[in-house]
This record gives C-alpha cells, sequence and structure tokens, in this order.
C-alpha cells in the first residue's frame, strides 16, 4: 500500500465528490469528466456496493472488476459489456420518480454566488452572444430532478465565478434564501458543493450565499477570494481539504484511474 | 363487398429502398430529425446526400445530445434552425465549431431547451397534443430566450410548470444495425433516444447496416426499437465517422480532420479547408461506396470494437 504517495488536486477532488455518496445512491458517471467518474466509483468500490452506477447509458455492474476500464467518449459501446439493464435515452429522461435517490454533477460556463450556472453561452444580448456554450444537455433536469448536485469544474477563476450569469441554465438557489427552490415547486435539494482545483465551496443554510468550506493543500483564503467575481461568505476558519486515505488512493490508482488521468 | 379475386398474388410490400427515394421527399424548409447520439449512430449516409442535394433552411431536429453531423449541416449551409440541447463531439470537439460561429454570427437560430424539454416536445408531437408540460426549467432563462416555452399554471393543482410545444417532425432519418424488407428496426445496444425521434416523425427512413431477414427479427421480437419504418436504405458503414455498436468505432482521425476544417472557419473566419472537406468527402463523391473509397478499405477495417 503507498502510504507516502501524495494525492494530486484532481484526487483530492475526487475524494471529496466520493465522501459525499451514500450506499444505495444512483448516480450517473459521465464521460470525459473524470473526477465525478473517480469520485463515484471510489464510493461504490469502497462503500457503495449498493450503489446503481450509470455507464455509458447502462446499469452497470463493475463492483467486482479487478481495473475499471476508462472510456474516452460516453458513446463507446464497449462500455455496455458490464450493462444490467440499457437505459434507453428517453426513458432515462422521462422516467423521474427514480432521481430521488439520484446524485448529480454539473459543469458550467459561469456560476454565481447562488449556485445558478451557465451552459448557454456568454453575452447580455440571447441574440448575439460573444460565446456560444455547449447548450444545457440534460443538466437543467437533472439539477432539479436528482436529490442534490454538485457543481465541479477544472479552473477557478472569475470568468466562471461571476456576480451574476448572464443566463441560467441550472437552477442553484436563485436569488438566495433556503426556500428559494420549494417555492417555485421544484423538488431536489438544490448545489450542495462546488469543487474547484482551489477549494470545496457549500451554501449558508438560510441565505444560500456561497461559502468557503475547505481549501486544498496550499491554498491561500486570499488565492480563492482574488479569483472569484463575488464575495464570499468566509468562516473565521477554514480547514484544508481532507486528503485521500492510503486505501482511497491505492484503489484509485490501481482499479479506477490506472490510465493516470487524475496525475 | 366481394372478396378480391386476387388473394393468391397478394403481396407484404418490401420497404428497402434507395438513397435518393428518401431523399426526394426532403423539400426546403421542412423539419427533419436525425438520429443517433454524439459521436455514434448518426444516418450520415443521409446527411451527406442532403448536402449534395443543396437542401436550404431545414429545420434540423439533431438528437438529445447532437454530435457533429449537425456542425456538418450547418457548414453547408442546410439549416436554418437547430433544435438540440448540445451540439459537439465531447473530447474531440467540445463545442460544435461550426454551430458556434453560425450561432454567434447569427447564421442559424437555436431553439434552446434541454433533453428534458427535448424529448417532451417530442412526446406532445406523439401525443398529437400542443404541448407536454414539464417541471425543470421554472426559474431558469429558457421560457425568456425561448419564447416558444410558456410559463402557465396546471389547471389540476395550480402549480407553475412549463409548456413545452410539440415539435413535429416532417422526416426522421436514423441509423441502426439492422432491418427486415418490412421495417423492422433492430439496434445492437439500446438504441439512445432514437425511438422518441421516431414516434415525433410522420414519415421515418432508417439506413441500417444490413437487411436481415424476417425470420432472424422474430428471434427477439422485444429488441425491434422502431417497428414501422417507411424506407430502409442499405448502408454500409453508413455512419461513418461516427460509431455503429456492434459495427465499429468512431474514426477519430477523420472526425478531427472535419474539426480542424470547421474550427478554421470559426476562428480565422477561412472557409476554405470546409470547402476542402466538403468537396473531398461530401460533393465529390457520386455516391456512397465512392464516398467508402475515398475514406479506403483500410481505414474502414481498422476500427474494429475489440
Amino acid at each position: 500500500m503507498q502510504t507516502t504517495a501524495v494525492a494530486t488536486t484532481k484526487e483530492i477532488m475526487a475524494t471529496v465528490l466520493a465522501r459525499d455518496l451514500n450506499d444505495g445512491e444512483w448516480v450517473e458517471v459521465g464521460a470525459n469528466l473524470p473526477v465525478p467518474r473517480a469520485g463515484v466509483l471510489l464510493a461504490h468500490l469502497l462503500w457503495g456496493a449498493n450503489m446503481k452506477v450509470m455507464i455509458a447509458m447502462t446499469k452497470a455492474n463493475v463492483f467486482n472488476e479487478p481495473v475499471i476500464e476508462e472510456f474516452q467518449l460516453i458513446t463507446d459501446h464497449r462500455a455496455t459489456r458490464w450493462a444490467e439493464a440499457y437505459y434507453i435515452h428517453n426513458d432515462l429522461v422521462e422516467n423521474m420518480k427514480f432521481r430521488h435517490k439520484g446524485v448529480f454533477f454539473a459543469g458550467a460556463l459561469q456560476i454565481d454566488q447562488y449556485g445558478n450556472s451557465n451552459l448557454i453561452g456568454i453575452g447580455k444580448d440571447y441574440k448575439a452572444l460573444k460565446f456560444r456554450g455547449p447548450g444545457a444537455i440534460g443538466v437543467c433536469n437533472a439539477t432539479v430532478m436528482n436529490s442534490r448536485f454538485h457543481l465541479v469544474v477544472n479552473a477557478h477563476d472569475k470568468r466562471i465565478f461571476v456576480p451574476k450569469c448572464d443566463f441560467v441554465s441550472a437552477l442553484g438557489w436563485g436569488s438566495g434564501g433556503a426556500d428559494a427552490r420549494t417555492k417555485l415547486g421544484l423538488p431536489g435539494g438544490g448545489p450542495r458543493y462546488v469543487v474547484t482545483p482551489l477549494c470545496v465551496m457549500d451554501f449558508e443554510d438560510n441565505t444560500k450565499r456561497m461559502r468557503l468550506k475547505s481549501l486544498h493543500p496550499g491554498v491561500k483564503v486570499d488565492d480563492v477570494v482574488q479569483n472569484t467575481g463575488f464575495e464570499l461568505v468566509i468562516p473565521a476558519s477554514v480547514p484544508v481539504t481532507e486528503a485521500p486515505t492510503a486505501e482511497q488512493l491505492h484503489v484509485m490508482r490501481t482499479r479506477i484511474d490506472v490510465g493516470g488521468a487524475l496525475r | 363487398m366481394t372478396e378480391p379475386a386476387n388473394t393468391q398474388t397478394l403481396q407484404r410490400k418490401k420497404l428497402i429502398i434507395e438513397l435518393d427515394d428518401a431523399l426526394a421527399k426532403v423539400q426546403d424548409g421542412m423539419t427533419i430529425g436525425i438520429g443517433g447520439f454524439i459521436n455514434s449512430s448518426h444516418p450520415m449516409m443521409v446527411v451527406r446526400g442532403l448536402i449534395k442535394r443543396g437542401v436550404k433552411n431545414l429545420t434540423v431536429v439533431g438528437s438529445a445530445s447532437s454530435g457533429l453531423e449537425i456542425d456538418l449541416l450547418i457548414a453547408a449551409g442546410c439549416a436554418a434552425k437547430v433544435v438540440a440541447p448540445y451540439v459537439g463531439g465531447e473530447v474531440l470537439a467540445p463545442i460544435g465549431p461550426a454551430f458556434r460561429t453560425a450561432v454567434e454570427k447569427g447564421k442559424v437560430e437555436v431553439f434552446e431547451l434541454d433533453e428534458a424539454m427535448f424529448y417532451a416536445a417530442l412526446r406532445a408531437a406523439a401525443q398529437r397534443v400542443p404541448f407536454n408540460p414539464w417541471r425543470s426549467g421554472v426559474g431558469t432563462s429558457f421560457p425568456d430566450i425561448n419564447p416558444a416555452i410558456k410559463v402557465f399554471k396546471d389547471p389540476i393543482n395550480g402549480e407553475t410548470l412549463l409548456a413545452i410545444p410539440a415539435i413535429n417532425l416532417d422526416i426522421a432519418f436514423l441509423h441502426a444495425a439492422v432491418s427486415d424488407a418490412y421495417g423492422n428496426v433492430q439496434y445492437v445496444g439500446h438504441g439512445y433516444g432514437d425511438r422518441a425521434i421516431y414516434a415525433a416523425a410522420d414519415l421515418t427512413f432508417v439506413q441500417v447496416e444490413q437487411i436481415v431477414s424476417n425470420e432472424e427479427i422474430r428471434r427477439d421480437p422485444l429488441k425491434t426499437a422502431i417497428p414501422g419504418a417507411d424506407g430502409v436504405i442499405r448502408a454500409r458503414f453508413g455512419a461513418h465517422p461516427y460509431s455503429s455498436p456492434g459495427h465499429y468505432i468512431e474514426d477519430q482521425e477523420h472526425i478531427k480532420q472535419y474539426v480542424r476544417a470547421a474550427t478554421a472557419w470559426a476562428k480565422e473566419n477561412d472557409f476554405a479547408p470546409l470547402k476542402a472537406y466538403l468537396d473531398d468527402f461530401v460533393m465529390g463523391p457520386a455516391d456512397h461506396a465512392a464516398y467508402l473509397e475515398r475514406v479506403g478499405i483500410r481505414r474502414l477495417l481498422s476500427l474494429n470494437e475489440y
């Protein structure tokens, strides 16, 4: 066991996501999202034998796989060899009952202080976008119907963390307040964590303003403040993000991320 | 009513058609569905055929996550409007380059929606109702930037919901593994969202890797995902450069070649590489066989799954 190995930032980010997942929950492992993928599989292998893991639009049985092969594209048919069931895509997106046990991971072009996020594009005028984004994909719906979601981004800067999103494609806590979602009739627990290469953030209980939760090793409060385009809630003392244990790191490197996408 | 005299000669009609028979149904301005998912299972033989015919002003309804087949239709000037929650190629092109630049320049209109709204719209068409209600999206920008999506109070419980308008497809084009001669289409794998696209369409044409016997289809009727294609078209390697589950993986080298050409247009406003791509692989080859020859048999035979 590699007791002396030091975890990378991405491995720490994956571990943060893993620790939030509980046995029995339903999670999607998207393609080309190596950090959430590793987090999900880490939880599944170490304390979530009854988690339902979706890979390449299948309910996948990878629990006893010695090494879980990575696929670059979500459409890679070879990943369907683990399937216990197929999620026919329109059924997956139309049948929402099971999602109350679901957890979702979303990226974004922009995120505001209440965790509202944007994948549509950048620009004040929708008819004349400065930058056309990829589109909302399934994120608008998945961030409502699952029990909670985490925003995961691979950069932390003022282009992403903005005072106000130009467009909101996935609702966070609206304009703030713990009832921001329920008063719109929306189920789901909303955004819980925002995980970046610098830190983990969550949302203050009453205001639902974004709050610094922990700093990755070596990162200072000011690094986060200087790279965030709105005022964060900063507690008096901010802990260092808990690194993976030696066992977690070993499982990650030998069964989940043999290819080293997180290193 | 007298019985027909010629019962002995009654024949079930075979639905195997030629590509041109299907393309001839497409008129400028139609709403066309294109099946598949990101880097897999797009009816590329048909897409190249549409471009070659110079079809214009299409409303192109991609799959829930569309790939660069929609980008290609935009680059070739066939699409006036795109209905798709995503257009891109994952790591190969996170955002479709032609999609991005055409939208930024105002050359293509986007019907903005997410995957759940996309299926709600198709389902409304399939159910012959004007809209389907949906909850997710309340409180977001969607009803503001897409005025076709209406916020309404539901008449049962008085909840605030979105009305997603029906999107009826004049024609759906799909790619699948096999069909029999009677339009019973089966996939290898799950077939993505193709069933929903089929259900929303007035006409559905499916290009397939292989036509098989009706007996082969009847070995597993539950696998028949599209039981009523209006025509099926022989299309070995017809999804190239995208994958066809059970048959071949995507041709990443070819997709990257397209992405480079489209990116030159997007980033440098230089259309020449895209024109060269279109000349080489779309306008130039006389037919699908000539396209495959242009790609090359060694390349095609290298795209093995295992």
